[in-house]
């Protein structure tokens, strides 16, 4: 994103017209829910609305920490044998 | 349910799904289970429970189709048919939490601007886990489905049994509620937020 020259926070407006509508949207893109033309809506909102922008990186940023770095619970080593040991018993 | 679809698969089809496509997922229907309980013993009753059901509806499985979509419906729905009926604590939404995010009307742009990516990014796994376990079941489950398991909106529809926009809309509320969290998280741990500047 930083490579392309013209991407300067300069040329964004600095309020969104519709926040709610375009953060949803953002959200949508973030998700995979878009397909290819989620990549040109993204693209332009980055390009030029500042709130966007930042939305887009905040939304980007806790996705990631969610994926991460959520503390994970051991499964119990006996789950998979009592299980199967049930499965055998109630045949 | 038909004879001919009762009895779809045999007896050594029905281990094959099992064990390839069903107990792969056991450590995903844990951790699932362990988030909406909260408790071990809780988390290992219902995770045994769906794979006693999936077995015995086994039929009812397309081989082909998305067995961990097909294992969290059974899960999410006993959870809430045997597992809140046994708990003491309500486990529902909590409506002041929705009502507050309701009565604010321009919750999204208050909800994002004191809130910097690089704080969230600095954060320790703790600090986002008590945030997400922080959150109302609803919203709570909702993340964890999309964030941690990676379904897409769809899967999440047919698992929560809603439609795809609500699906849509409960995520974007779910998302501002867990930035309220971690926003008070940032404040509290002294993460810069943009009212310091």
């Amino acid at each position: 994103m930083e490579n392309n020259g013209k991407e300067t926070s300069e040329e964004r407006k600095v309020s969104c017209g519709d926040v709610s509508k375009c953060f949803q949207l953002l959200e949508s893109i973030l998700d995979g829910e878009m397909g290819e033309e989620g990549k040109e809506v993204l693209k332009e909102k980055l390009d030029k609305c500042q709130p966007c922008f930042e939305h887009f990186h905040l939304e980007q940023a806790i996705r990631e920490v969610l994926k991460t770095k959520c503390t994970k619970q051991p499964v119990p080593t006996q789950l998979a044998d009592s299980i199967r040991q049930m499965i055998h018993e109630s045949k | 349910m038909s004879d001919s679809q009762r009895r779809k698969y045999t007896q050594e089809e029905k281990n094959i799904i099992f064990d390839g496509e069903f107990m792969p997922h056991i450590d995903s229907m844990y951790n699932f289970a362990f988030r909406l309980t909260f408790d071990e013993d809780d988390a290992k009753d219902l995770v045994q429970d769906t794979y006693l059901k999936a077995y015995r509806f086994i039929n009812s499985f397309e081989q082909g189709t998305n067995a961990k979509a097909w294992l969290f419906r059974i899960l999410k729905n006993s959870f809430i048919n045997e597992y809140r009926k046994k708990s003491k604590q309500p486990a529902k939404v909590d409506y002041q939490e929705v009502e507050t995010y309701y009565n604010s009307d321009d919750v999204d742009f208050q909800g994002t601007t004191d809130l910097r990516a690089d704080s969230v990014k600095d954060m320790l796994g703790d600090e986002i886990s008590n945030a997400l376990n922080a959150l109302a079941v609803d919203f709570r489950t909702v993340i964890i489905l999309a964030d941690l398991e990676g379904f897409t909106y769809e899967e999440m529809a047919k698992i929560l049994d809603i439609p795809i926009g609500t699906v849509r809309s409960r995520l974007h509320r779910a998302r501002n509620l867990l930035k309220d969290k971690l926003r008070g998280y940032a404040q509290s741990m002294g993460y810069k937020t943009d009212e310091e500047d």
